[in-house]
C-alpha cells in the first residue's frame, strides 16, 4: 500500500526518490520508481518547452517587456553617446568642432527615434510605462541641452580643465552655468542701452519737477514711458499710442488719450487722469485714478486705489479724443477687475472715489510752471 | 505624446488643429484672434480667464485657445497645454522693461513636456508702434537661437492694430503643423 500512496505522489525532491530500502522487493520498486521519475522529468521538459512557446504566441512587437527591453537600449546608447560627447570636451582644441556638432545631431535623431518608438507603442502599453518613458525622455533632452550648452560656449569661456562628473569640477560646472545664463542678459542690457531704453519717449529719474510734453497730431507718437519718479507732475498734451509708468512715488500725472492701452506698475500715492482704450494696473498702493476708458480697467496686487470719472481739459482735447474714440463717456471707470479678488462680492482693494473728495476739471491748457508738491 | 499622435491622426481626418495663444499681459492676444476672425478690435478688455474661437483657416479648423496673460493666471496656462499643436507666443515689442519677464516666461513655458511637440510661432507685435523693436532683436533677446534643434519655431513681426504680419505668421504655423501631422503616419 505504500508503495502505491509513494507511486502516485509526484517527489517532492529527488533526495526522497534515492532513499534506500532494505527489503526483498527492492528491485521491482526501484525499477518502479525510476520510471516514475523519467516520467516526471518527461512532464517537466514538456512544460518548459511550452513556456516559450507561449511567450512567443504573441506578437513580439506587442509585448511590454520587448519594448521596455528596445527602449532601454536605445536610452543607454544616447546615453553613452552623450558621455562620449561630454568627455570629448576637456581635451578642448583636440576635437574637431565640426565632428562634435554632428555627434549631437545623431544623439537628436536617437532621441526623436525613441520618442517615435513610444509614440507607436502607446496602445498597448499601459499609462504608466507610457509616462515613465517620456519622463526618460524629456531627461535625455535636458541632458542634452546640457551637453551642448557645455559644448557650445567652450570657445568664449576657457574650461579645459572640467571634468564631467567628479566632484572637484563642480565649481567649473557652475561656471558654464553662470555663463550661459549671464550671456543673453547682457544681451538684455545692450539692447536696452543701445536702442530705445535711453533714447526712447519719457521721462526717467526725476525728482520735483514739473515735466511736460506735447505730441503733435502728425508726429506719429509711438510708446511713451515714465519711470521712476519722485514727487512729481507730469502733463502730456495730445494723443500718443502707449503708454507704461513704472515706479512713480507722489506724483500727478495727466495724460491726454492714448489709443492703445496704459499699463502701470509699482505707483503709490500718485493722482492719474487718463483716458484709454485699456488699462492695466499692477501693484499700486493708495493711489488715485480718473479714468476713461473703452473696455474695463483691471487691477492686480493693489491696495487701496480709488476710481472716479476723467475730468482733464486742455485747448483740443475734444478733438484728440475724437480721434481717439474716446469722445463718449463709457462708464467703465467704476467698472474694475481685480484679478487678486475673483469673487462676485466688492473686492477690498478698491473704491470709487466719493464725490465730494474728487479733485476738480483738470486743465493743462498753458505749461505754466507750477510749485510742485 | 504617444497618445497625442493617436489623437493627431484622428485629428487630421477631421482637418482640426489646436492652437494655444499666450505671453505676458498687454501683449495683444485677444485682439489679434480678433483681427484674424475680422472682428472689430476697438473694444477689448484685459482678458480674465480665456477665450475660445473657431475659426475656418484654409482647409483647416482653427481651434484658437486665447488664454490670459495677467501674473495672477499665468499658473492656470498648464491647464491648457494637453493636445496642443501650435503655440503662439506674443510679444509687445514696445514694452522693453518687460522683455526680460517675457523671457523667463517663454523659457519656463518651453520646459512643459506636454507641449514639446508644438510648433512655435513667436509674433513680435505692436511692430506699428514707434520706438517697437524689430522682430531680430527680440529673437536675440529671448534667445530663441538656444531652441534650433529641438523644436520648429519662427518670429514674425506684426501689428494687431493694422493687421500686418499675421496671416503670414498663420500661413507658417498652420502649415508646419499640417506637415508634421502628416510626417506620423
Amino acid at each position: 500500500m505504500t508503495e502505491m500512496e509513494e507511486d502516485n505522489l509526484p517527489p517532492p525532491n529527488s533526495n526522497l526518490a534515492t532513499a534506500p530500502k532494505s527489503h526483498s522487493e527492492d528491485e521491482a520498486l526501484q525499477r518502479k520508481h525510476s520510471a516514475m521519475l523519467e516520467r516526471l522529468s518527461n512532464l517537466h521538459q514538456t512544460r518548459l518547452a511550452q513556456k516559450p512557446n507561449l511567450e512567443l504566441s504573441t506578437p513580439s512587437n506587442e509585448s511590454t517587456q520587448s519594448f521596455l527591453n528596445r527602449f532601454n537600449e536605445s536610452k543607454l546608447a544616447v546615453d553613452s553617446k552623450l558621455s562620449g560627447i561630454s568627455q570629448m570636451i576637456p581635451d578642448g582644441d583636440s576635437s574637431d568642432p565640426g565632428s562634435v556638432k554632428s555627434e549631437l545631431d545623431s544623439v537628436v535623431v536617437l532621441i526623436s527615434n525613441l520618442e517615435k518608438l513610444v509614440a507607436e507603442s502607446s496602445y498597448f502599453l499601459p499609462s504608466y510605462e507610457v509616462r515613465t518613458c517620456l519622463k526618460t525622455i524629456s531627461d535625455l533632452k535636458q541632458q542634452l541641452d546640457d551637453v551642448t550648452s557645455q559644448v557650445i560656449p567652450k570657445k568664449k569661456f576657457s574650461f579645459r580643465n572640467k571634468k564631467k562628473g567628479g566632484p572637484v569640477s563642480n565649481p567649473a560646472r557652475s561656471d558654464v552655468v553662470d555663463s550661459v545664463v549671464v550671456k543673453p542678459v547682457i544681451g538684455i542690457a545692450n539692447v536696452g542701452l543701445s536702442g530705445s531704453l535711453e533714447s526712447s519717449n519719457g521721462f526717467r529719474a526725476k525728482e520735483n519737477e514739473v515735466l511736460v510734453r506735447e505730441f503733435q497730431r502728425d508726429s506719429g507718437i509711438g510708446e511713451f514711458s515714465i519711470s521712476e519718479l519722485n514727487g512729481c507732475v507730469v502733463k502730456l498734451k495730445g494723443c500718443l499710442r502707449a503708454l507704461f509708468v513704472n515706479k512713480l512715488r507722489d506724483c500727478k500725472v495727466y495724460v491726454g488719450p492714448v489709443l492703445g492701452s496704459v499699463l502701470i506698475e509699482e505707483v503709490e500715492g500718485c493722482v492719474f487722469v487718463l483716458a484709454s482704450h485699456q488699462i492695466r494696473i499692477h501693484s499700486a498702493k493708495r493711489c488715485d485714478f480718473y479714468l476713461r476708458v473703452r473696455s474695463r480697467p483691471i487691477i492686480e496686487d493693489c491696495n487701496e486705489v480709488r476710481f472716479a470719472p476723467y475730468c482733464l481739459k486742455y485747448n483740443g482735447i475734444e478733438k484728440d479724443l475724437e480721434t481717439a474714440n474716446l469722445s463718449e463717456e463709457t462708464g467703465y471707470w467704476s467698472n474694475v477687475d481685480d484679478f487678486k479678488w475673483l469673487r462676485a462680492v466688492q473686492s477690498p482693494n478698491w473704491t470709487v472715489l466719493p464725490e465730494k473728495e474728487r479733485i476738480e476739471m483738470v486743465d493743462i491748457s498753458v505749461f505754466e510752471n507750477v510749485n510742485v508738491l | 505624446m504617444g497618445l497625442l499622435s493617436i489623437i493627431r491622426k484622428i485629428k487630421r481626418k477631421e482637418k482640426e488643429m489646436r492652437i494655444l495663444m499666450v505671453g505676458l499681459d498687454n501683449s495683444g492676444k485677444t485682439t489679434i484672434v480678433m483681427k484674424i476672425n475680422g472682428e472689430d478690435t476697438s473694444i477689448i478688455s484685459p482678458t480674465l480667464g480665456f477665450n475660445i474661437k473657431t475659426i475656418s483657416y484654409q482647409k483647416y479648423t482653427l481651434n484658437i485657445w486665447d488664454v490670459g496673460g495677467q501674473k495672477t493666471i499665468r499658473s492656470y496656462w498648464r491647464n491648457y497645454f494637453e493636445q496642443t499643436d501650435g503655440l503662439v507666443w506674443v510679444v509687445d515689442s514696445s514694452d522693453l522693461r518687460r522683455l526680460d519677464d517675457c523671457k523667463y516666461e517663454l523659457h519656463n513655458l518651453l520646459k512643459e513636456e506636454r507641449l514639446s511637440g508644438a510648433s512655435l510661432l513667436i509674433l513680435a507685435n505692436k511692430q506699428d508702434i514707434e520706438g517697437s523693436l524689430s522682430p531680430d532683436e527680440i529673437a536675440k533677446v529671448l534667445d530663441l537661437e538656444a531652441m534650433d534643434n529641438s523644436r520648429h519655431w519662427r518670429i514674425v513681426g506684426c501689428s494687431a492694430y493694422t493687421g500686418e504680419g499675421l496671416l503670414e505668421g498663420f500661413d507658417w504655423l498652420v502649415q508646419d503643423i499640417a506637415s508634421r501631422i502628416y510626417m506620423l503616419d
